[in-house]
C-alpha cells in the first residue's frame, strides 16, 4: 500500500494512482523536529525578522496539480501550437531547423551535464570541463582564429560583445555595420552599445547584388574614429559576399567581427584566415530545436593577443597536482565575479549545455556529414530558386550574390505579409519576412522574404511551394 | 559516505579519431561557394563513430557532479531538483517543433504558456509587468538598467543621474552590468552584514540613478530596514532594483513589489528549478513597476479576446536585448513548477529552504565561526578563519568536502566575511542529506591538515593547478599540439601524442 508522506498532496488527488512525486522531502513531523532543534517554536519565526507590513497577502497562483495534471494541463496548452513539421516549412534565417540525430538528445539528457552548475570546482566537474574545451577547439576551427570562449547567450549578444571587444582594442566612436543586417540583430546591437558614446553607420548594399558597397567602407575608414566593422556570412539576406575577404585590407587596423554561420564555415574559408579579428554566430543549428527561438547558443571566437579583453567563461588546459592533463575556467580575472565594475563583461550563467549539444552535433554528424548536409541543402536552394523564380510577380532570388542554403525573395504585388499568409493557407511556411516590425521602422527596401531549405524539404514540398506561390501571386493579383 | 568518482583518461575527440584522409565530399563540389570563400583546408575535426561519441561523452558526465549525484550547497546558485517531468515537457513535438518566426495563428500555445507565465511570475513578484525575454540574470540586470537609463532619458526634470550605488555584498554581475549601462559604481559599506542606512543616506544624491539590492542579502539576511532604504533612494530620486537570485527565500512571504522595488530580475534557473546546465542556458525574467513598464523589451505578449499575439507598438521600449522570445525551453519547465506547486505550495518551498538553512547552521554552530544575525533565510555563511591557525584555508575544506562526494559551497564571497563558505541547501535537500552534510562538513574540518592541503582525494582528478592554466593559456586543441609558451615542462607532461597513435590513456 503506498504511504502518503504528505499530508498536503492527499487532499488533493483528484486522479488518484501513481502520481505523488516528492519534489520536497519528509513530512511535516520531520520538519517540526528540524524546527525545534534549530531552537524554533513555529515556522512563522522562521520569518520574524519579515517586518509584518511587508508581508504579502494571496498571490492567487492557483492551488497546486498532481505531476499528471502538470502535464495535461501543459499538453492542451502546447496542443494550440502548429508546429512546422505539419507545413512544408522554409523557416531559417539565423534560427535553421535540422534533422538532430538522436545522439544529441541521448547526452543531453544525462542528468549529470544538465543538472550541474558553471564548474567551479575543476576537480569535480572535469566532464564539463573538457567538453567546453572540445566545444573551445572546434569554434576555433570552424572560424580560423586563435581561441573561443565557452559560450554566449545567442549570436545577437555575441555581436553584441564583439562590439565592446572592439572598443576596448581601437580608439574612435564610430561602428559599421551592414544595413541588411536583421533588424533584431540591430536592436540588440544598439543596446549593447547603450552605455558607450557610439554612433552606428550603416554600409549600405548593392542593389543587384546585395553585396557590401565596399567604396563606401573605404570612405567611412578615411573619415576617422571607426573603431570596428561588422559583416555577415551568409549576410541578412542569405547571401555570401565575395567582397568580403577584402574588407580588412581597407579597415586596416581597425577590427573586424564576421557573424557567421556555422554549417556554412564547416565548407567556407574561415574568416580568421581573410583577416577577421573577432567571429561570433548564433549556434542553435548545432545541436538545438528551434522551440520556439529558445535557448538559442552564441560562440565567439577572438585572436590570442585579444583574448584578457574577451567576454565570458574560457576553459584552458592544465595539470593536476599528479601531473595529469586536466581542465579549469581560466582567465578569471576578466570576470565579474573578481574584477566586478571593470570586469570585461557581466557573464556569470552562459549556454554551456548549448555548447555541449553544439560539440556532440558536429562530432555525430562529422565533417564529411556537414559538408555532405550543406551541399545537400544548397541544392535544394537552388531547385527552389529556379522555381519561384519563374513565377511572374516575384524576383527569386532577389539578389545576384550566390547563396548556400537560403537566399531572399521579393514579392512584387502586395505585402510579404499577405503573401505569406497566403502560403500558409496551402500548408506551406514560406519563409519570414524581413522588415523590422516596429511601427515606423523600415527594414531594406522591398517586400522580402527570407526563404531557407532544410533536411525535411524535398523536391514534393517545393513543388508545394511553388504551386502556393502561383495561386498566392494570383490571389494578389486578383485583389488589385 | 565511501566516494570515488569515475576517473576515465579520456582522450580528447581529436586524439579518438583522426579527420578524413580525403574529404568525400570537396567543398569545389557544393553549389553556391564563390572561389574566393572556398575552405581551402578541410575542416580539421575527427570522424568518429557514434558510440564513440556516446561513450566520450558519456564518461564524461561520469566526471561530473550534477543535482542527481550530489548534494551542491553553492550559495546564492540555488542547486534544488530539476523536476524529471519537467525535460519531458520541454521535448515535447508541440514545444521543440515551432520555429520563432511562424505566424502567430500558428503559436498560440506558446505565446499562451509566456502569457500564463508572466502572469503568474507577476504575482509572484508583486509587480505589474513581467518580460521573460533576458537569457540570464546578468542579462535581466542589464535589461533593467537600460531601462532605468530610458526611464530618466524619458525624464530630464530628475536631472543627470550618473551613478548605480549597490552594497559591498553585491553579486559580481551587479556592478558589472551597471557599467556595461554606462554608469559608474559606488559601493556601500555593509554594517553587521547588512545596508549602512546612515552610509546609504549619506551616498544618495541627484547623481543616483538606481540602488541595486539583493533582499535576503548574499550572507542571506534578510535586509529588514528595507522599507527604510526605498525611502532614502526615491526620496533621493532614485530607483530600487532587486536582484531575484535569492527570491527562493521569500515566495509568497513578501515580494519586491510589496518591499517597493521599481524593477527586478528573476532567475528561473534557480527559485523555479530548469535546470542550470553545467551554467546555462539561465532565464533572467524581468518585472517592473507601472513606472517602468512601457520600457520593457519588445515584443510583449498580450491577450485581446482569446488571441495572444506579439504587440511591437511599444514607442519607449529599450528593444531588443536577444533574438527571439528568450529561453522558451525553460519556461515550459518553470511554468510546470508553479502549476505543482500552486500557492501553498510556493509557500512550503520557501518555508523548508529557510528550515534547511537554519538547522544546517544551528548544527554547525560549534564548527565554524558564523558572522552576523543568527536567523538567516535561504543561505548562511561561515568563516574558514580558524582553519588557519591549523594550517589550512576554506579552499582546502572546500576541496575536501568533495571527498565526500558532496559539492563545496560558494567559497571567498561574500568578500566581506573573511575566508567566507556561503551554503545554501535548497528546500529539495531531506533531513538525510542535511544531516549527511553537517557531520561531513564537521569531518573535513576535523581533518588531518596534510589531508586537505593535498585534497580531493577521489575525485577523478587531484588538485588542479589553475595559476598554471592562466600563465600558460592552452584554450584549443591547437594549444595542446603546438603549445603557445615554450615551456619545456608543460609541452612535455602535456602534449598529446602524434595523432595517427592508436587511442589509449590520456598523457600523464
Amino acid at each position: 500500500m503506498r504511504r502518503h508522506r504528505f499530508n498536503r498532496r492527499v487532499t488533493r488527488h483528484a486522479l488518484g494512482g501513481g502520481d505523488t512525486p516528492r519534489w520536497i522531502p519528509d513530512d511535516v513531523d520531520v520538519e517540526r523536529e528540524l524546527l525545534t532543534k534549530a531552537g524554533f517554536h513555529s515556522f512563522d519565526d522562521l520569518f520574524a525578522d519579515i517586518p509584518r507590513n511587508l508581508r504579502m497577502g494571496r498571490m492567487r497562483v492557483g492551488t497546486g496539480l498532481t505531476e499528471q495534471e502538470v502535464v495535461r494541463t501543459i499538453d492542451q496548452i502546447l496542443d494550440r501550437n502548429k508546429p512546422y513539421s505539419k507545413f512544408a516549412s522554409f523557416l531559417g534565417g539565423r534560427m535553421p531547423i535540422r534533422y538532430l540525430p538522436a545522439a544529441v538528445d541521448a547526452i543531453l539528457s544525462r542528468s549529470e551535464f544538465y543538472s550541474s552548475y558553471t564548474p567551479y570546482q575543476p576537480e569535480a566537474s572535469q566532464g564539463m570541463l573538457q567538453a567546453l574545451f572540445e566545444y573551445q577547439s572546434l569554434v576555433v576551427e570552424l572560424t580560423g582564429l586563435d581561441a573561443a570562449d565557452a559560450s554566449l547567450y545567442d549570436g545577437s549578444s555575441a555581436a553584441g560583445e564583439a562590439l565592446l571587444l572592439c572598443r576596448r582594442i581601437h580608439s574612435g566612436d564610430r561602428f559599421l555595420i551592414p544595413a541588411s543586417l536583421p533588424w533584431e540583430e540591430k536592436s540588440v546591437l544598439e543596446n549593447y552599445a547603450a552605455g558607450h558614446p557610439v554612433r552606428f553607420e550603416e554600409i549600405p548594399y548593392d542593389r543587384t547584388t546585395g553585396s557590401l558597397d565596399l567604396a563606401w567602407v573605404r570612405r567611412a575608414v578615411a573619415d576617422g574614429d571607426v573603431f570596428g566593422a561588422l559583416v555577415d556570412l551568409p549576410n541578412g539576406f542569405g547571401h555570401l559576399d565575395e567582397g568580403l575577404p577584402e574588407i580588412k585590407g581597407i579597415l586596416g587596423s581597425v577590427p573586424l567581427v564576421a557573424v557567421a554561420d556555422p554549417l556554412a564555415l564547416s565548407v567556407l574559408e574561415p574568416p580568421g584566415a581573410w583577416g577577421a579579428d573577432v567571429v561570433v554566430g548564433e549556434g542553435q543549428g548545432f545541436g538545438q530545436p528551434p522551440s520556439f527561438g529558445g535557448p538559442l547558443v552564441g560562440f565567439f571566437a577572438c585572436r590570442r593577443e585579444h583574448v584578457r579583453f574577451a567576454p565570458g567563461r574560457i576553459v584552458g588546459a592544465t595539470l593536476d597536482a599528479e601531473g595529469r592533463r586536466a581542465f579549469t575556467l581560466t582567465l578569471q580575472t576578466r570576470e565579474q565575479h573578481i574584477r566586478r565594475s571593470r570586469a570585461t563583461s557581466n557573464i556569470c550563467t552562459n549556454q554551456s549545455l548549448l555548447a555541449l549539444a553544439f560539440v556532440v552535433y558536429a562530432t555525430t554528424v562529422g565533417p564529411s556529414g556537414l559538408a555532405a548536409l550543406q551541399a545537400a541543402l544548397a541544392e535544394k536552394a537552388r531547385a527552389l530558386a529556379a522555381g519561384l523564380g519563374g513565377i511572374e510577380g516575384l524576383r527569386a532570388p532577389r539578389f545576384s550574390a550566390s547563396f548556400l542554403s537560403e537566399f531572399t525573395v521579393e514579392v512584387e504585388r502586395g505585402s510579404a505579409r499577405e503573401f505569406l499568409d497566403r502560403l500558409r493557407s496551402r500548408k506551406v511556411l514560406g519563409g519570414h519576412p524581413l522588415a523590422d516590425p516596429r511601427p515606423g521602422r523600415s527594414g531594406p527596401d522591398g517586400e522580402l522574404v527570407l526563404t531557407a531549405t532544410t533536411e525535411f524539404v524535398g523536391p514534393k514540398e517545393i513543388l508545394k511551394f511553388e504551386s502556393a506561390a502561383r495561386q498566392a501571386i494570383g490571389s494578389a493579383r486578383r485583389d488589385a | 559516505m565511501s566516494f570515488r568518482q569515475a576517473r576515465y583518461d579520456e582522450p580528447l575527440l581529436w586524439e579518438i579519431g583522426a579527420p578524413a584522409a580525403s574529404p568525400s565530399v570537396p567543398t569545389a563540389s557544393i553549389p553556391g561557394v564563390p572561389g574566393n570563400l572556398r575552405r581551402r583546408r578541410p575542416l580539421d575535426w575527427p570522424e568518429i563513430s557514434e558510440l564513440e561519441v556516446i561513450r566520450h561523452f558519456t564518461r564524461l558526465s561520469q566526471m561530473n557532479f550534477g543535482i542527481t549525484t550530489s548534494t551542491y550547497p553553492l550559495g546564492s546558485c540555488t542547486m534544488k531538483y530539476n523536476p524529471a517531468v519537467s525535460e519531458q515537457i520541454a521535448r515535447r513535438r508541440g514545444a521543440a517543433e515551432v520555429h520563432p518566426y511562424q505566424p502567430e495563428e500558428t503559436v498560440q500555445g506558446s505565446l499562451e504558456i509566456i502569457w500564463r507565465l508572466e502572469k503568474g511570475l507577476e504575482k509572484v513578484t508583486g509587480l505589474p509587468a513581467v518580460s521573460l525575454q533576458p537569457a540570464a540574470g546578468a542579462q535581466g540586470e542589464y535589461a533593467a538598467l537600460l531601462m532605468v537609463r530610458a526611464y530618466f532619458r524619458d525624464h530630464p526634470e530628475l536631472g543627470t543621474r550618473t551613478e548605480v550605488l549597490l552594497p559591498d555584498s553585491a553579486h559580481g554581475t551587479n556592478p558589472a552590468s551597471a557599467a556595461m549601462a554606462g554608469y559608474v559604481t559606488k559601493e556601500i559599506a555593509s554594517k553587521n552584514g547588512c545596508v549602512d542606512l546612515d552610509a546609504l543616506r549619506a551616498a544618495v544624491s541627484e547623481r543616483t540613478a538606481a540602488f541595486m539590492l539583493t533582499n535576503p542579502n548574499t550572507g542571506g539576511i534578510f535586509e529588514s530596514e528595507i522599507e527604510a532604504i526605498a525611502k532614502a533612494v526615491h526620496g533621493a530620486g532614485g530607483l530600487l532594483y532587486y536582484d531575484g537570485a535569492n527570491l527562493n527565500a521569500i515566495l509568497g512571504v513578501t515580494s519586491p513589489g510589496r518591499m517597493g522595488f521599481d524593477v527586478a530580475h528573476l532567475n528561473l534557473h534557480k527559485t523555479f528549478a530548469t535546470p542550470h546546465g553545467g551554467g546555462g542556458p539561465g532565464a533572467g525574467v524581468l518585472a517592473a513597476s507601472a513606472k517602468l513598464e512601457p520600457y520593457l523589451p519588445i515584443p510583449r505578449v498580450v491577450k485581446t479576446g482569446r488571441r495572444f499575439r506579439f504587440e511591437y507598438d511599444r514607442p519607449k521600449s529599450i528593444g531588443k536585448i536577444k533574438t527571439a522570445y528568450g529561453n522558451f525551453g525553460l519556461y515550459l519547465r518553470a511554468y510546470a513548477f508553479l502549476l505543482y506547486h500552486g500557492e501553498e505550495g510556493l509557500k512550503h518551498v520557501s518555508r523548508r529552504a529557510v528550515l534547511n538553512a537554519n538547522y544546517a547552521a544551528h548544527e554547525l554552530a560549534d564548527t565554524l565561526p558564523r558572522p552576523f544575525r543568527p536567523l538567516v533565510k535561504h543561505e548562511f555563511v561561515l568563516s574558514g578563519t580558524p582553519l588557519k591557525a591549523r594550517g589550512f584555508r576554506t579552499l582546502d575544506l572546500a576541496k575536501r568536502l568533495l571527498d565526500e562526494g558532496i559539492h563545496a559551497p560558494t567559497v571567498y564571497f561574500p568578500s566581506l566575511v573573511d575566508e567566507a563558505l556561503m551554503i545554501e541547501l535548497p528546500e529539495t535537500e531531506s533531513r538525510n542529506d542535511l544531516d549527511r552534510f553537517v557531520a561531513a562538513v564537521k569531518r573535513c574540518v576535523a581533518d588531518s591538515p596534510e589531508q586537505l592541503r593535498s585534497a580531493p582525494h577521489s575525485t577523478s582528478v587531484a588538485r588542479v593547478d589553475e595559476v598554471r592554466a592562466a600563465r600558460e593559456l592552452r584554450l584549443s586543441w591547437k594549444d595542446l599540439r603546438t603549445p603557445p609558451s615554450s615551456e619545456p615542462e608543460l609541452a612535455a607532461a602535456g602534449a598529446p601524442r602524434p595523432r595517427s597513435s592508436p587511442p589509449g590513456p590520456a598523457p600523464p
